[in-house]
């Protein structure tokens, strides 16, 4: 499974919406409707998934689908 | 009766000293973000370390009355810095940090308004702030900024600060103001002991004698930077001499079943949450997560500082009484951060009560409440009186609603600053809450606010925050207008629902708009809207003076009486 679908499946589960459906324009809390509990919950399930650690400040710059995508890419997890 | 109890001490420095004398063998644990180890400092050793600090504070200058800003989280850094600043007679404040994910220039932001209205001598915050502030522009910030880590490599001076008052203001507790901007509740070192001790006395009513008598340790989550937080568990444990253990509001909520999972090892005896941490826990733990749970020394989970929901109570004893919890631990109780914390507390100990609504009650109260069902939330703590009035502050009577004011040595000394917001909210003594309610044989029962306050998931939101995001996108400026207002969404808590007025009724045009209000919205509060309806210009109900009617606009949208554009 590559990277973007291993994220992109647990933006699905977290927010209750179809992976399909889920575009990389897209924001989390405008969008996916994540609240601040929700947030943390995909913080904890990005870093277990991917055996990384994300720091609140990287945490605080991803408002899109795409800045969490592009964070794990340049954590080296594409060739994941 | 230990000493604190039988010779209190005068401000929270002497509360601190205290402590360390007389629980010299106390613990304060910290956990790590994961929630897996925890340091423990003793009560002399936090002590020695805040007495160090002040002296770094004093070395940077320092003075009494300067205000210093804390952006951090929930660290000995914290701590040690927060004590520290009061040891020189500065006034701490505690900032939340930014939303977990996104809204990073939005926090930044925030972060320069309040240090600029409270003309802020430091602001500590992490190691890279100073630069991320610099480069958005927020030049005070910036300016004041120290890390963590620079105030620790600070080589202590001597503290030369006058011996506080029981009057003097301890410290500014920060909470949604009616502008937009954060108010700055300021707490008198008076105000902050007797918060403690009177919460102390009546958590351990039930029990025949205050906790610090037979309680051992509190396990918390909450941030410091809340009341509850801050004075429940923090000053509470310190002066009451019980074992803290502090985690991040973040593990929490990634992780609900940890604040359990150590309750339950710790042997507990109380810890208290708002509503939405009990339903938190309800919602996340799957049936196999209650494994390994030990709930049975829980006597006291107090619940409070937001609307009580019987289906969340009912539903937490239900799923955690096969690990030993017990429903009469619930212990509903009602504060605010004006009344220092608390202001009432269940003192029964016989689990929660509820009442029907009054049939007086306006037929929306039961849809703003979320049901027919008031919980009580007990009688007022020592030496304080509570009272429902009338618009006019005439007495209601019994089972009447009305709005709660409250009188007693907890009360708040004024906002920081703002004389006019402070004249509204303290007279002739008295407390007005903004929080509507009514007493039955001398207990409280809350069904509603006046203020116009939206509780999302534990966050304390102003309608202004949503409303001025909103017309900055369609440019009102005055012209178009919007309101924000909370409605319930049952157990799952209050939910915002934003109506705004728009000059066109075309679909196309109207869809961007939403979009572009709702990321503008998500980007910045990182809340989400549970509806986004638009009307026609001049369709949202406003008093003469222009100002929106956001009670009535709420009531519109319930009866779905609502013309909605588009």
């Amino acid at each position: 499974m590559s990277f973007q679908t291993k994220a992109l499946k647990i933006l699905a589960e977290i927010s209750g919406k179809d992976a399909d459906a889920i575009t990389p324009d897209m924001e989390l809390v405008a969008h996916l409707n994540i609240d601040s509990p929700q947030a943390l919950q995909l913080l904890v399930a990005l870093e277990e998934a991917f055996d990384i650690e994300i720091s609140d400040e990287d945490a605080a710059k991803m408002d899109t689908v795409q800045d969490v995508l592009g964070y794990l890419q340049n954590a080296n997890l594409g060739t994941a | 009766m230990h000493p604190i109890f039988s010779d209190p001490p005068a401000h929270l420095p002497a509360a601190l000293r205290s402590a360390a004398a007389s629980f010299p063998e106390r613990t304060v644990s910290i956990f790590d973000g994961r929630g897996r180890s925890h340091e423990r400092r003793t009560f002399p050793e936090l002590l020695a370390a805040v007495e160090r600090t002040a002296g770094r504070w004093a070395a940077l200058g320092v003075r009494p009355g300067d205000r210093v800003v804390l952006t951090l989280p929930t660290s000995w850094s914290w701590l040690e810095a927060w004590f520290g600043a009061m040891l020189c007679g500065a006034l701490p404040v505690a900032m939340a940090r930014g939303p977990a994910m996104g809204a990073a220039l939005a926090h930044l932001q925030k972060v320069e308004n309040l240090v600029q209205r409270l003309d802020a001598r430091f602001l500590l915050a992490s190691a890279s702030y100073r630069e991320e502030a610099a480069r958005a522009g927020a030049e005070h910030s910036a300016r004041i900024c120290l890390s963590a880590e620079a105030l620790a490599g600070t080589t202590p001076a001597r503290v030369v600060a006058p011996e506080p008052e029981p009057d003097d203001i301890a410290f500014l507790q920060l909470t949604s103001g009616s502008t937009g901007f954060p108010r700055a509740v300021m707490i008198p070192h008076r105000a902050a002991i007797h918060n403690a001790m009177a919460s102390d006395v009546a958590i351990g009513a039930p029990h025949g004698a205050p906790t610090h008598a037979w309680a051992d340790s509190m396990v918390s989550w909450l941030p410091l930077h809340h009341d509850m937080g801050l004075v429940g568990c923090l000053l509470l444990s310190l002066m009451a001499g019980h074992d803290l253990y502090l985690f991040q509001p973040s593990t929490f909520l990634a992780r609900p079943r940890l604040w359990l999972e150590h309750l339950g090892r710790h042997g507990t005896s109380f810890a208290p949450a708002p509503n939405f941490g009990y339903q938190l826990c309800l919602e996340r733990l799957k049936p196999g997560d209650l494994e390994g749970l030990d709930l049975s020394s829980w006597h006291d989970a107090m619940t409070g500082a937001e609307m009580i929901r019987p289906e969340t109570v009912r539903g937490f004893c239900e799923t955690f009484a096969p690990v030993g919890f017990r429903p009469e631990a619930f212990r509903p109780c009602y504060g605010l951060a004006e009344g220092t914390l608390a202001v009432t507390f269940d003192l029964r100990g016989q689990g929660m009560r509820t009442r029907p609504l009054p049939g007086d009650a306006d037929p929306l109260a039961a849809a703003a409440l979320g049901g027919n069902e008031v919980v009580s939330v007990g009688v007022p703590i020592a030496d304080t009186e509570v009272r429902i009035t009338g618009p006019d502050g005439s007495r209601r009577r019994d089972g009447e609603i009305g709005e709660v004011r409250v009188q007693g040595p907890s009360i708040f000394a004024g906002y920081y600053n703002d004389p006019e917001a402070s004249a509204q909210c303290l007279q002739n003594g008295w407390l007005l809450t903004g929080d509507l309610g009514f007493q039955h044989e001398g207990e409280l029962y809350l069904t509603g606010r006046v203020k116009d306050l939206i509780i999302v998931r534990g966050h304390n939101l102003m309608p202004h925050e949503i409303e001025w995001l909103a017309e900055e996108v369609t440019g009102g400026g005055g012209a178009l207008r919007s309101g924000a207002f909370a409605v319930s969404h049952g157990a799952g808590g209050e939910e915002a629902v934003l109506v705004v007025e728009a000059e066109t009724r075309d679909r196309n045009r109207l869809e961007p708009l939403a979009e572009e209000i709702r990321s503008r919205i998500g980007r910045t509060l990182g809340l989400p809207l549970a509806d986004l309806v638009f009307v026609r210009r001049g369709k949202i109900p406003k008093t003469t003076s222009g100002k929106v009617q956001r009670r009535q606009l709420r009531d519109l949208y319930l009866r779905g009486e609502i013309e909605q554009l588009g």
